[in-house]
């Protein structure tokens, strides 16, 4: 949960008073909660309304993704045409500093990255990430595809900046 | 040959390597992949891209913020210091 925390606001003591404000919601709405239904994605829909609540006001930022140009396979494609092997394409990737990952992750507009970030870092279900996110399953599905093609964007401008491909 | 085109495959992958996809049409993807390099290579590409994602963007919980938030509740519930009920270990 931490990790979701971070990756939300950005910073480790938001990270940390988002975590602790979302116990402590949780636990004065304990009776709420329906027992023998998915406690895991009850916090994370706590965690996520409260960071909407609390923490999005201070943050402007846009809500929506410009990936008209983003072709899908675009990363693929795109290291493809620097003649990479498939398995250095991975190898380069894995080779860029965590906190380059990170930063790509994190300018994702808010909705985008939240559902990138509860599929592939946290490993949530498409119906899981329904729930915590109160949106319908298509809904989801269209986030996590647009979503992760706005993040390969960003990857392929890390992996040039830092000049691991000819340009 | 495969019953499904590689157009048709390409375009689920991402369910299929999220485990979205039903059982049926798990094992079609799959053998599709074993019988096409092609698509197997993709497949592979963006499989590693998410492990990528996956472990770098992963952040370890800061040790003290168990205690503290045990604190918290403590002062709000005025309990005596349970372990939160269950969701602890989801920190």
């Amino acid at each position: 949960m931490y990790s979701a925390a971070y990756r939300l606001t950005r910073n480790a003591a938001d990270a940390e008073d988002l975590i602790q404000e979302t116990f402590l919601r949780a636990f004065r709405s304990f009776h709420q909660f329906e027992p023998g239904t998915n406690l895991k994605a009850w916090l994370y829909r706590i965690l996520t309304n409260t960071f909407i609540n609390s923490y999005r006001k201070k943050q402007r930022e846009p809500q929506t993704v410009s990936d008209d140009e983003v072709e899908d396979w675009y990363l693929y494609s795109k290291m493809a045409e620097e003649g990479m092997e498939p398995s250095a394409e991975a190898a380069v990737l894995e080779s860029l500093p965590d906190e380059d990952v990170q930063e790509a992750l994190s300018s994702l507009p808010e909705q985008f990255r939240m559902a990138v970030l509860l599929a592939d870092v946290e490993g949530f279900s498409y119906k899981e990430i329904a729930e915590i996110m109160g949106v319908p399953i298509g809904t989801v599905m269209s986030r996590l595809h647009r979503g992760r093609k706005a993040l390969e964007k960003g990857l392929w401008d890390v992996v040039r900046e830092r000049g691991l491909v000819r340009d | 040959m495969s019953e499904i085109s590689c157009d048709e495959v390409l375009s689920e992958i991402e369910h299929y390597l999220h485990g979205e996809l039903d059982p049926n049409r798990t094992v079609l993807l799959g053998e599709h992949l074993a019988d096409c390099p092609p698509c197997f290579e993709r497949a592979e590409f963006q499989r590693k891209l998410k492990e990528i994602v996956r472990v770098k963007c992963h952040a370890q919980t800061p040790e003290h913020l168990v205690a503290k938030i045990r604190q918290a509740i403590r002062v709000e519930f005025d309990v005596g210091g349970p372990e939160p009920p269950e969701g602890g270990h989801l920190l």
